[in-house]
Protein backbone atom coordinates (compact mmCIF):
# COMPACT_ATOMS: atom_id res chain seq x y z
CA UNK A 1 0.00 0.00 0.00
CA UNK A 2 2.83 2.39 0.99
CA UNK A 3 4.65 1.72 -2.79
CA UNK A 4 2.00 2.67 -5.40
CA UNK A 5 0.99 5.43 -2.89
CA UNK A 6 4.89 6.97 -3.19
CA UNK A 7 4.67 6.32 -7.07
CA UNK A 8 1.25 8.07 -7.47
CA UNK A 9 2.82 11.39 -5.15
CA UNK A 10 6.03 11.01 -7.24
CA UNK A 11 4.45 11.08 -10.48
CA UNK A 12 1.91 13.85 -8.93
CA UNK A 13 4.83 16.05 -8.75
CA UNK A 14 7.19 15.05 -11.71
CA UNK A 15 3.47 16.63 -13.84
CA UNK A 16 2.42 19.12 -11.24
CA UNK A 17 1.59 21.81 -13.19
CA UNK A 18 -0.95 19.55 -15.67
CA UNK A 19 -2.12 18.07 -12.28
CA UNK A 20 -2.42 21.22 -10.52
CA UNK A 21 -4.72 22.13 -13.56
CA UNK A 22 -6.75 19.22 -13.30
CA UNK A 23 -7.27 19.77 -9.68
CA UNK A 24 -8.08 22.84 -10.02
CA UNK A 25 -10.73 22.47 -12.65
CA UNK A 26 -11.93 19.72 -9.67
CA UNK A 27 -11.97 21.74 -7.76
CA UNK A 28 -14.26 24.25 -9.64
CA UNK A 29 -16.08 21.24 -10.90
CA UNK A 30 -16.91 20.50 -7.40
CA UNK A 31 -17.30 23.95 -5.87
CA UNK A 32 -20.46 24.14 -8.34
CA UNK A 33 -22.08 20.64 -6.95
CA UNK A 34 -21.58 21.71 -3.62
CA UNK A 35 -22.57 25.29 -4.49
CA UNK A 36 -25.55 23.63 -6.04
CA UNK A 37 -26.33 21.35 -3.28
CA UNK A 38 -26.21 24.44 -1.15
CA UNK A 39 -28.96 25.50 -3.27
CA UNK A 40 -30.85 22.63 -2.77
CA UNK A 41 -30.24 22.50 0.57
CA UNK A 42 -31.86 26.32 0.96
CA UNK A 43 -34.73 25.39 -0.92
CA UNK A 44 -35.78 22.92 1.06
CA UNK A 45 -35.53 25.25 3.79
CA UNK A 46 -37.56 27.91 2.48
CA UNK A 47 -40.19 25.70 1.15
CA UNK A 48 -40.51 23.31 4.11
CA UNK A 49 -42.27 25.50 6.37
CA UNK A 50 -44.01 27.21 3.43
CA UNK A 51 -47.60 25.02 3.46
CA UNK A 52 -47.43 24.46 7.63
CA UNK A 53 -48.24 28.33 7.07
CA UNK A 54 -51.27 27.83 4.38
CA UNK A 55 -54.87 26.57 5.68
CA UNK A 56 -57.35 25.35 3.59
CA UNK A 57 -60.60 26.87 4.55
CA UNK A 58 -64.23 24.84 4.06
CA UNK A 59 -67.18 26.87 4.46
CA UNK A 60 -69.72 24.43 5.28
CA UNK A 61 -73.77 24.80 4.32
CA UNK A 62 -76.42 25.72 6.73
CA UNK A 63 -78.37 23.80 9.30
CA UNK A 64 -76.09 20.76 8.90
CA UNK A 65 -75.89 17.51 11.10
CA UNK A 66 -73.23 17.18 13.61
CA UNK A 67 -72.93 13.72 13.01
CA UNK A 68 -72.34 14.92 8.61
CA UNK A 69 -69.76 17.04 10.26
CA UNK A 70 -67.59 14.46 12.36
CA UNK A 71 -67.60 11.97 9.46
CA UNK A 72 -65.86 14.77 7.21
CA UNK A 73 -63.54 15.93 10.32
CA UNK A 74 -63.12 12.15 10.21
CA UNK A 75 -62.00 10.90 7.23
CA UNK A 76 -59.92 14.32 6.69
CA UNK A 77 -57.71 13.40 9.50
CA UNK A 78 -57.02 10.18 7.97
CA UNK A 79 -55.07 11.76 5.11
CA UNK A 80 -51.03 12.15 6.28
CA UNK A 81 -50.41 15.36 5.27
CA UNK A 82 -52.74 16.76 7.49
CA UNK A 83 -51.92 18.46 10.69
CA UNK A 84 -55.14 19.88 12.49
CA UNK A 85 -58.73 20.66 11.60
CA UNK A 86 -61.13 23.06 13.70
CA UNK A 87 -64.39 23.17 13.59
CA UNK A 88 -65.64 26.71 13.62
CA UNK A 89 -69.57 27.35 14.54
CA UNK A 90 -71.48 29.93 13.27
CA UNK A 91 -71.33 31.02 16.71
CA UNK A 92 -67.57 30.93 17.32
CA UNK A 93 -66.90 32.36 13.72
CA UNK A 94 -69.64 35.49 14.85
CA UNK A 95 -67.50 35.46 18.67
CA UNK A 96 -64.22 35.57 16.70
CA UNK A 97 -65.23 38.52 14.19
CA UNK A 98 -66.63 40.67 17.20
CA UNK A 99 -63.11 40.04 18.83
CA UNK A 100 -61.25 40.95 15.50
CA UNK A 101 -63.04 43.86 15.19
CA UNK A 102 -63.10 45.14 18.71
CA UNK A 103 -63.76 48.70 18.54
CA UNK A 104 -65.41 48.65 15.84
CA UNK A 105 -67.59 45.49 17.04
CA UNK A 106 -70.57 47.76 17.21
CA UNK A 107 -71.04 47.36 13.18
CA UNK A 108 -72.01 43.66 13.66
CA UNK A 109 -73.75 45.00 17.37
CA UNK A 110 -77.54 45.06 15.52
CA UNK A 111 -77.47 41.81 13.48
CA UNK A 112 -79.93 39.45 14.64
CA UNK A 113 -79.57 36.97 12.27
CA UNK A 114 -75.51 35.02 11.98
CA UNK A 115 -75.18 35.64 8.96
CA UNK A 116 -71.78 34.23 9.07
CA UNK A 117 -71.12 30.15 7.96
CA UNK A 118 -69.63 27.54 10.36
CA UNK A 119 -66.68 26.20 9.05
CA UNK A 120 -63.62 23.88 8.64
CA UNK A 121 -60.11 25.60 9.15
CA UNK A 122 -57.27 22.39 7.83
CA UNK A 123 -53.86 23.12 9.03
CA UNK A 124 -51.13 21.03 6.84
CA UNK A 125 -47.81 19.12 6.71
CA UNK A 126 -45.33 20.75 5.33
CA UNK A 127 -43.44 17.46 4.15
CA UNK A 128 -44.71 14.69 2.04
CA UNK A 129 -46.65 17.20 0.59
CA UNK A 130 -47.02 16.50 -3.31
CA UNK A 131 -49.16 18.31 -5.71
CA UNK A 132 -51.34 15.33 -7.00
CA UNK A 133 -52.38 14.63 -3.39
CA UNK A 134 -53.24 18.00 -2.73
CA UNK A 135 -55.28 18.10 -5.79
CA UNK A 136 -56.93 14.86 -4.95
CA UNK A 137 -58.07 16.01 -1.37
CA UNK A 138 -59.22 19.03 -2.51
CA UNK A 139 -61.57 17.78 -5.32
CA UNK A 140 -62.62 15.04 -2.65
CA UNK A 141 -63.08 18.14 -0.38
CA UNK A 142 -65.82 19.95 -3.04
CA UNK A 143 -67.60 16.93 -3.66
CA UNK A 144 -68.90 16.32 0.00
CA UNK A 145 -72.51 17.40 0.22
CA UNK A 146 -72.23 19.77 3.29
CA UNK A 147 -69.53 21.65 1.83
CA UNK A 148 -70.46 24.94 0.69
CA UNK A 149 -66.99 26.20 -0.83
CA UNK A 150 -63.35 25.66 -0.37
CA UNK A 151 -60.72 28.35 -0.29
CA UNK A 152 -57.25 27.41 -0.36
CA UNK A 153 -54.27 29.67 -1.99
CA UNK A 154 -54.11 27.03 -4.45
CA UNK A 155 -52.46 28.96 -7.33
CA UNK A 156 -49.82 30.20 -4.81
CA UNK A 157 -49.46 26.46 -3.29
CA UNK A 158 -49.14 24.77 -7.14
CA UNK A 159 -46.86 27.38 -8.19
CA UNK A 160 -44.79 26.74 -5.17
CA UNK A 161 -44.91 23.34 -5.67
CA UNK A 162 -43.98 23.18 -9.46
CA UNK A 163 -40.74 25.31 -8.74
CA UNK A 164 -39.35 23.33 -5.74
CA UNK A 165 -39.99 20.18 -8.05
CA UNK A 166 -38.39 22.53 -11.19
CA UNK A 167 -35.37 23.39 -8.50
CA UNK A 168 -34.63 19.59 -7.72
CA UNK A 169 -35.15 18.46 -11.53
CA UNK A 170 -32.15 21.41 -12.17
CA UNK A 171 -29.92 20.33 -9.71
CA UNK A 172 -29.63 16.81 -10.27
CA UNK A 173 -29.53 17.20 -13.60
CA UNK A 174 -26.72 20.42 -13.19
CA UNK A 175 -24.89 18.04 -10.55
CA UNK A 176 -24.83 14.76 -12.75
CA UNK A 177 -23.57 16.89 -15.27
CA UNK A 178 -20.56 18.10 -13.20
CA UNK A 179 -19.84 14.33 -11.89
CA UNK A 180 -19.53 13.45 -15.31
CA UNK A 181 -17.08 16.74 -16.09
CA UNK A 182 -15.17 15.58 -13.15
CA UNK A 183 -14.71 11.95 -13.80
CA UNK A 184 -13.14 12.91 -17.42
CA UNK A 185 -11.03 15.25 -16.21
CA UNK A 186 -9.79 12.42 -13.98
CA UNK A 187 -9.97 10.07 -17.34
CA UNK A 188 -7.86 12.15 -19.36
CA UNK A 189 -5.54 13.38 -16.97
CA UNK A 190 -4.66 9.75 -15.41
CA UNK A 191 -5.03 8.76 -19.43
CA UNK A 192 -1.74 10.93 -20.01
CA UNK A 193 0.55 9.80 -17.51
CA UNK A 194 -0.29 6.32 -18.00
CA UNK A 195 0.88 6.93 -21.58
CA UNK A 196 3.97 8.49 -20.12
CA UNK A 197 4.54 5.90 -18.59
CA UNK A 198 3.65 2.63 -21.07
CA UNK A 199 6.98 1.85 -21.61
CA UNK A 200 7.62 1.63 -17.25
CA UNK A 201 4.40 -0.78 -17.44
CA UNK A 202 5.50 -2.54 -19.99
CA UNK A 203 8.19 -3.79 -18.03
CA UNK A 204 6.88 -4.41 -15.00
CA UNK A 205 4.74 -6.70 -16.72
CA UNK A 206 7.70 -9.06 -17.89
CA UNK A 207 9.00 -8.51 -14.23
CA UNK A 208 5.97 -9.90 -13.31
CA UNK A 209 3.60 -7.40 -12.11
CA UNK A 210 0.46 -7.86 -11.51
CA UNK A 211 -2.41 -5.93 -12.70
CA UNK A 212 -3.10 -4.80 -9.12
CA UNK A 213 0.17 -3.64 -8.78
CA UNK A 214 0.40 -1.65 -12.22
CA UNK A 215 -3.11 -0.14 -12.02
CA UNK A 216 -2.95 1.07 -7.80
CA UNK A 217 -0.47 3.85 -8.65
CA UNK A 218 -2.98 5.57 -11.44
CA UNK A 219 -5.73 4.54 -9.01
CA UNK A 220 -3.58 6.41 -6.32
CA UNK A 221 -3.38 9.62 -8.82
CA UNK A 222 -7.10 9.31 -9.87
CA UNK A 223 -7.98 9.68 -6.07
CA UNK A 224 -5.55 12.34 -5.00
CA UNK A 225 -6.79 14.51 -7.76
CA UNK A 226 -10.17 13.83 -6.08
CA UNK A 227 -9.38 14.82 -2.60
CA UNK A 228 -7.32 17.93 -3.99
CA UNK A 229 -10.26 19.59 -5.95
CA UNK A 230 -12.45 18.50 -3.38
CA UNK A 231 -10.52 20.15 -0.62
CA UNK A 232 -10.46 23.51 -2.80
CA UNK A 233 -14.19 22.86 -3.99
CA UNK A 234 -15.06 22.77 0.13
CA UNK A 235 -12.93 25.54 1.08
CA UNK A 236 -14.55 27.71 -1.48
CA UNK A 237 -17.80 26.52 -0.39
CA UNK A 238 -17.05 27.82 3.08
CA UNK A 239 -15.82 31.36 2.24
CA UNK A 240 -18.76 31.65 -0.38
CA UNK A 241 -21.56 30.87 2.77
CA UNK A 242 -19.83 33.03 5.08
CA UNK A 243 -19.70 35.61 2.79
CA UNK A 244 -23.53 35.03 2.17
CA UNK A 245 -24.34 34.99 5.81
CA UNK A 246 -22.43 38.06 6.70
CA UNK A 247 -24.64 39.29 4.16
CA UNK A 248 -27.57 37.78 5.24
CA UNK A 249 -30.12 39.61 7.55
CA UNK A 250 -31.53 38.33 10.77
CA UNK A 251 -34.25 40.31 10.31
CA UNK A 252 -35.17 39.66 6.71
CA UNK A 253 -37.36 35.53 7.02
CA UNK A 254 -36.09 35.19 3.70
CA UNK A 255 -32.28 35.49 4.37
CA UNK A 256 -32.39 33.38 7.78
CA UNK A 257 -32.48 30.13 5.74
CA UNK A 258 -28.85 30.86 4.34
CA UNK A 259 -27.23 28.38 5.97
CA UNK A 260 -24.40 25.63 4.24
CA UNK A 261 -24.50 22.22 5.59
CA UNK A 262 -21.03 21.64 7.43
CA UNK A 263 -21.05 18.19 5.86
CA UNK A 264 -19.74 19.65 2.67
CA UNK A 265 -16.31 20.02 4.22
CA UNK A 266 -16.08 15.90 4.32
CA UNK A 267 -18.95 15.03 1.22
CA UNK A 268 -16.84 17.00 -1.30
CA UNK A 269 -13.48 15.57 -0.77
CA UNK A 270 -15.17 11.97 -0.88
CA UNK A 271 -17.61 12.73 -3.80
CA UNK A 272 -14.12 14.30 -5.65
CA UNK A 273 -12.13 11.11 -4.21
CA UNK A 274 -14.94 8.55 -5.96
CA UNK A 275 -15.06 10.21 -9.11
CA UNK A 276 -11.23 10.62 -8.73
CA UNK A 277 -10.68 6.79 -8.76
CA UNK A 278 -14.17 6.21 -11.20
CA UNK A 279 -12.76 8.21 -13.65
CA UNK A 280 -9.07 6.66 -13.22
CA UNK A 281 -10.40 3.24 -13.36
CA UNK A 282 -12.10 3.82 -16.72
CA UNK A 283 -8.43 4.98 -18.35
CA UNK A 284 -6.44 2.09 -17.25
CA UNK A 285 -9.50 0.04 -19.17
CA UNK A 286 -8.67 -4.05 -19.13
CA UNK A 287 -5.21 -4.57 -18.38
CA UNK A 288 -3.62 -7.50 -20.67
CA UNK A 289 -0.18 -9.47 -19.58
CA UNK B 1 11.86 -27.37 -16.81
CA UNK B 2 10.93 -26.02 -20.31
CA UNK B 3 9.64 -28.09 -23.30
CA UNK B 4 8.53 -27.08 -26.61
CA UNK B 5 6.30 -29.32 -28.69
CA UNK B 6 5.89 -28.31 -32.29
CA UNK B 7 6.03 -24.45 -31.52
CA UNK B 8 5.26 -22.24 -34.47
CA UNK B 9 5.27 -18.50 -34.66
CA UNK B 10 4.45 -16.52 -37.42
CA UNK B 11 4.98 -12.55 -37.41
CA UNK B 12 2.40 -11.39 -40.52
CA UNK B 13 4.21 -12.86 -43.29
CA UNK B 14 7.51 -14.28 -41.00
CA UNK B 15 7.40 -17.49 -40.08
CA UNK B 16 10.07 -16.34 -36.75
CA UNK B 17 9.92 -20.70 -35.59
CA UNK B 18 8.60 -23.00 -37.42
CA UNK B 19 7.52 -26.82 -35.35
CA UNK B 20 10.33 -26.54 -32.74
CA UNK B 21 10.32 -29.50 -30.79
CA UNK B 22 12.69 -29.48 -27.58
CA UNK B 23 13.15 -30.38 -23.56
CA UNK B 24 15.85 -28.36 -21.14
CA UNK B 25 16.05 -30.27 -18.02
CA UNK B 26 16.36 -28.77 -14.36
CA UNK B 27 19.57 -27.08 -13.70
CA UNK B 28 20.82 -27.50 -17.46
CA UNK B 29 22.76 -24.35 -19.70
CA UNK B 30 21.58 -24.16 -22.77
CA UNK B 31 22.96 -22.49 -25.64
CA UNK B 32 20.67 -21.14 -29.10
CA UNK B 33 22.47 -20.06 -31.64
CA UNK B 34 21.89 -19.26 -35.32
CA UNK B 35 22.16 -16.09 -37.73
CA UNK B 36 20.62 -13.15 -37.50
CA UNK B 37 17.01 -13.51 -37.52
CA UNK B 38 17.20 -17.07 -37.15
CA UNK B 39 14.31 -16.81 -34.41
CA UNK B 40 16.60 -16.53 -31.02
CA UNK B 41 14.75 -13.62 -29.88
CA UNK B 42 11.37 -15.17 -30.67
CA UNK B 43 11.78 -18.57 -28.92
CA UNK B 44 13.20 -16.65 -25.50
CA UNK B 45 9.87 -14.27 -25.75
CA UNK B 46 7.81 -17.60 -26.13
CA UNK B 47 9.84 -18.47 -22.68
CA UNK B 48 8.76 -15.56 -20.34
CA UNK B 49 5.84 -15.28 -22.48
CA UNK B 50 6.11 -12.29 -24.01
CA UNK B 51 4.90 -13.66 -26.92
CA UNK B 52 2.18 -16.35 -27.55
CA UNK B 53 2.32 -18.88 -29.91
CA UNK B 54 0.71 -19.96 -33.16
CA UNK B 55 0.31 -23.84 -32.53
CA UNK B 56 1.88 -26.23 -30.36
CA UNK B 57 2.46 -26.42 -26.49
CA UNK B 58 5.05 -24.63 -24.36
CA UNK B 59 5.76 -26.14 -20.65
CA UNK B 60 7.62 -23.99 -18.29
CA UNK B 61 8.87 -25.20 -14.73
CA UNK B 62 5.57 -27.41 -14.51
CA UNK B 63 2.85 -24.67 -16.09
CA UNK B 64 1.20 -25.99 -19.19
CA UNK B 65 0.62 -22.99 -21.58
CA UNK B 66 -2.62 -23.95 -22.76
CA UNK B 67 -3.72 -23.87 -19.92
CA UNK B 68 -1.88 -21.39 -18.12
CA UNK B 69 -4.58 -18.82 -16.33
CA UNK B 70 -4.42 -15.39 -17.60
CA UNK B 71 -4.14 -14.48 -13.34
CA UNK B 72 -1.13 -16.73 -13.19
CA UNK B 73 1.12 -15.41 -15.88
CA UNK B 74 2.88 -12.75 -13.42
CA UNK B 75 3.86 -15.80 -11.43
CA UNK B 76 5.46 -17.85 -13.58
CA UNK B 77 7.42 -14.62 -14.95
CA UNK B 78 8.51 -14.59 -11.49
CA UNK B 79 10.26 -17.38 -11.95
CA UNK B 80 11.83 -16.28 -15.11
CA UNK B 81 14.41 -14.46 -14.96
CA UNK B 82 15.29 -12.18 -18.49
CA UNK B 83 18.65 -10.06 -19.65
CA UNK B 84 16.71 -8.73 -22.30
CA UNK B 85 18.29 -7.85 -25.43
CA UNK B 86 17.69 -4.08 -25.60
CA UNK B 87 18.31 -3.78 -22.12
CA UNK B 88 15.07 -2.63 -21.04
CA UNK B 89 16.17 -0.33 -18.09
CA UNK B 90 14.46 2.43 -17.04
CA UNK B 91 16.62 5.48 -17.74
CA UNK B 92 14.51 8.14 -15.39
CA UNK B 93 15.38 5.47 -12.42
CA UNK B 94 18.80 4.71 -10.69
CA UNK B 95 20.58 1.19 -11.08
CA UNK B 96 19.17 0.51 -7.70
CA UNK B 97 15.65 1.40 -8.48
CA UNK B 98 15.95 -0.36 -11.61
CA UNK B 99 17.02 -3.52 -9.74
CA UNK B 100 15.00 -3.05 -6.50
CA UNK B 101 11.73 -2.35 -8.88
CA UNK B 102 11.77 -6.51 -9.37
CA UNK B 103 11.64 -7.22 -5.67
CA UNK B 104 8.90 -4.40 -5.00
CA UNK B 105 6.82 -5.86 -7.50
CA UNK B 106 7.04 -9.24 -5.51
CA UNK B 107 6.71 -7.18 -2.19
CA UNK B 108 9.56 -7.53 0.03
CA UNK B 109 10.14 -5.08 2.77
CA UNK B 110 12.18 -2.38 1.94
CA UNK B 111 15.18 -3.64 4.18
CA UNK B 112 15.20 -6.95 2.30
CA UNK B 113 15.26 -5.46 -1.24
CA UNK B 114 18.27 -3.13 -0.40
CA UNK B 115 19.66 -6.59 1.24
CA UNK B 116 19.36 -8.22 -1.88
CA UNK B 117 20.28 -5.80 -4.52
CA UNK B 118 23.67 -5.28 -3.19
CA UNK B 119 24.14 -8.88 -3.39
CA UNK B 120 23.44 -8.51 -7.12
CA UNK B 121 25.13 -5.41 -7.65
CA UNK B 122 28.29 -7.41 -6.07
CA UNK B 123 27.75 -10.64 -7.94
CA UNK B 124 27.88 -8.16 -11.22
CA UNK B 125 30.42 -5.87 -9.90
CA UNK B 126 28.39 -3.18 -10.20
CA UNK B 127 27.94 -1.71 -6.42
CA UNK B 128 29.87 1.32 -7.09
CA UNK B 129 26.87 2.21 -10.03
CA UNK B 130 23.99 2.05 -7.86
CA UNK B 131 23.23 5.61 -7.58
CA UNK B 132 23.66 6.08 -11.01
CA UNK B 133 21.21 6.49 -13.95
CA UNK B 134 21.36 3.96 -16.80
CA UNK B 135 22.05 6.85 -19.59
CA UNK B 136 25.60 7.12 -17.82
CA UNK B 137 26.68 3.62 -17.63
CA UNK B 138 28.90 2.17 -20.28
CA UNK B 139 27.31 -0.66 -22.59
CA UNK B 140 28.77 -3.35 -20.60
CA UNK B 141 27.78 -1.75 -17.37
CA UNK B 142 24.19 -1.44 -18.64
CA UNK B 143 24.46 -5.05 -19.52
CA UNK B 144 25.52 -6.13 -15.89
CA UNK B 145 22.88 -3.80 -14.28
CA UNK B 146 20.39 -5.71 -16.85
CA UNK B 147 21.88 -9.01 -15.48
CA UNK B 148 21.63 -7.71 -11.79
CA UNK B 149 17.91 -7.04 -12.35
CA UNK B 150 17.45 -10.69 -13.75
CA UNK B 151 18.82 -12.53 -11.20
CA UNK B 152 17.31 -10.47 -8.09
CA UNK B 153 14.93 -12.59 -7.97
CA UNK B 154 16.39 -15.53 -7.20
CA UNK B 155 14.52 -17.26 -10.46
CA UNK B 156 14.58 -20.58 -11.48
CA UNK B 157 14.88 -20.18 -14.89
CA UNK B 158 17.59 -17.10 -16.07
CA UNK B 159 17.37 -16.40 -19.64
CA UNK B 160 19.51 -13.81 -21.45
CA UNK B 161 19.42 -12.83 -24.92
CA UNK B 162 22.96 -11.40 -26.62
CA UNK B 163 23.96 -10.62 -22.99
CA UNK B 164 27.52 -9.69 -24.52
CA UNK B 165 26.84 -8.74 -27.67
CA UNK B 166 28.43 -5.65 -28.80
CA UNK B 167 31.52 -6.03 -25.84
CA UNK B 168 35.00 -6.54 -26.22
CA UNK B 169 36.34 -10.39 -24.93
CA UNK B 170 37.24 -9.26 -21.54
CA UNK B 171 33.94 -7.87 -21.22
CA UNK B 172 32.49 -10.75 -22.49
CA UNK B 173 34.51 -13.32 -20.84
CA UNK B 174 33.70 -11.65 -17.09
CA UNK B 175 29.82 -11.10 -18.07
CA UNK B 176 30.12 -15.59 -19.18
CA UNK B 177 31.67 -16.05 -15.58
CA UNK B 178 28.75 -14.35 -13.85
CA UNK B 179 26.89 -17.17 -15.61
CA UNK B 180 28.53 -19.64 -14.78
CA UNK B 181 28.12 -19.00 -11.22
CA UNK B 182 24.80 -18.61 -11.08
CA UNK B 183 24.53 -21.97 -13.33
CA UNK B 184 26.72 -22.91 -10.36
CA UNK B 185 24.05 -22.62 -7.91
CA UNK B 186 21.78 -24.75 -9.55
CA UNK B 187 20.18 -22.37 -11.96
CA UNK B 188 18.20 -23.40 -15.28
CA UNK B 189 20.09 -21.14 -18.25
CA UNK B 190 19.15 -20.29 -21.58
CA UNK B 191 21.59 -18.32 -23.21
CA UNK B 192 21.25 -17.02 -27.06
CA UNK B 193 24.09 -15.91 -28.86
CA UNK B 194 25.50 -15.35 -32.35
CA UNK B 195 28.84 -15.72 -30.98
CA UNK B 196 30.75 -19.26 -31.52
CA UNK B 197 33.51 -18.11 -29.23
CA UNK B 198 31.46 -18.52 -26.32
CA UNK B 199 30.20 -22.09 -26.49
CA UNK B 200 32.93 -23.46 -28.19
CA UNK B 201 34.76 -26.41 -26.14
CA UNK B 202 32.56 -25.66 -23.30
CA UNK B 203 30.73 -29.20 -23.44
CA UNK B 204 27.85 -27.53 -23.02
CA UNK B 205 24.18 -28.28 -24.79
CA UNK B 206 23.75 -25.84 -28.21
CA UNK B 207 20.23 -25.65 -29.90
CA UNK B 208 21.08 -24.17 -33.71
CA UNK B 209 18.18 -22.13 -35.41
CA UNK B 210 18.08 -21.31 -39.01
CA UNK B 211 15.27 -19.30 -40.48
CA UNK B 212 12.78 -20.40 -37.70
CA UNK B 213 14.50 -24.21 -37.69
CA UNK B 214 15.71 -26.29 -34.84
CA UNK B 215 18.56 -27.57 -37.15
CA UNK B 216 20.86 -28.88 -34.69
CA UNK B 217 20.87 -30.02 -30.95
CA UNK B 218 24.69 -30.75 -30.24
CA UNK B 219 27.64 -30.47 -27.55
CA UNK B 220 29.65 -27.61 -28.13
N1 LIG C 1 7.38 -8.14 -33.56
C1 LIG C 1 7.72 -8.61 -34.75
N2 LIG C 1 6.96 -8.35 -35.84
C2 LIG C 1 7.27 -8.83 -37.05
N3 LIG C 1 8.32 -9.59 -37.29
C3 LIG C 1 9.13 -9.91 -36.26
C4 LIG C 1 8.87 -9.43 -34.95
N4 LIG C 1 9.84 -9.91 -34.12
C5 LIG C 1 10.65 -10.64 -34.89
N5 LIG C 1 10.24 -10.66 -36.17
C6 LIG C 1 10.88 -11.36 -37.27
O1 LIG C 1 11.02 -12.72 -36.89
C7 LIG C 1 12.26 -13.24 -37.30
C8 LIG C 1 13.04 -13.76 -36.11
O2 LIG C 1 13.36 -12.68 -35.26
P1 LIG C 1 14.21 -12.83 -33.94
O3 LIG C 1 14.22 -11.52 -33.25
O4 LIG C 1 13.68 -13.99 -33.17
O5 LIG C 1 15.64 -13.16 -34.50
P2 LIG C 1 17.02 -13.37 -33.72
O6 LIG C 1 17.46 -14.75 -34.01
O7 LIG C 1 16.84 -12.99 -32.31
O8 LIG C 1 17.95 -12.33 -34.45
P3 LIG C 1 19.15 -11.42 -33.81
O9 LIG C 1 20.34 -12.32 -33.71
O10 LIG C 1 19.35 -10.37 -34.84
O11 LIG C 1 18.68 -10.91 -32.52
C9 LIG C 1 12.98 -12.10 -38.01
O12 LIG C 1 12.83 -12.26 -39.40
C10 LIG C 1 12.26 -10.85 -37.54
O13 LIG C 1 12.27 -9.89 -38.56
MG1 LIG D 1 17.51 -11.49 -31.10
Amino acid sequence: MRYPLKVALKSLWLERWINLLSILSIGVGLFILGFVGFILYNVEGLTKGAPERLTITVFLKDEIPRTDIQRVIDSVKKRAFVKSVRFISKEEALEELKEALRESAYLVEGIDENPLFASLVIRLKGDGLNKKDLDAFLASLRKEKIVDEVIFGEEVMNKLLGVITNVKIGVVVVGLLFCVAIVFICYSTVKMLFYRRKEEVEIYKLLGATKGFIRSPFLFEGLLLGLGGGIIASIGNLLVSKFLEELSNPTLPFMRYVVMPEEIVILLPLIGMTLGVVGSAIALGKIRY
Amino acid sequence: MIRFEGVTKVYDTITALRHVTFTIEKGEFVYITGPSGAGKSTLLKLIYLAERPDSGNISIAGWDYKSLKEKAVPYLRRNVGVVFQDFKLLPNKTVYDNIAITLRIRGFKEREIKERVYEALKMVNLRHKADAYPPTLSGGEQQRATIARAIVGEPTILIADEPTGNLDADNAAGIMRIFRNIHSKGTTVVFATHNRELFRNTGMRVLRLDSGNLVADEIG
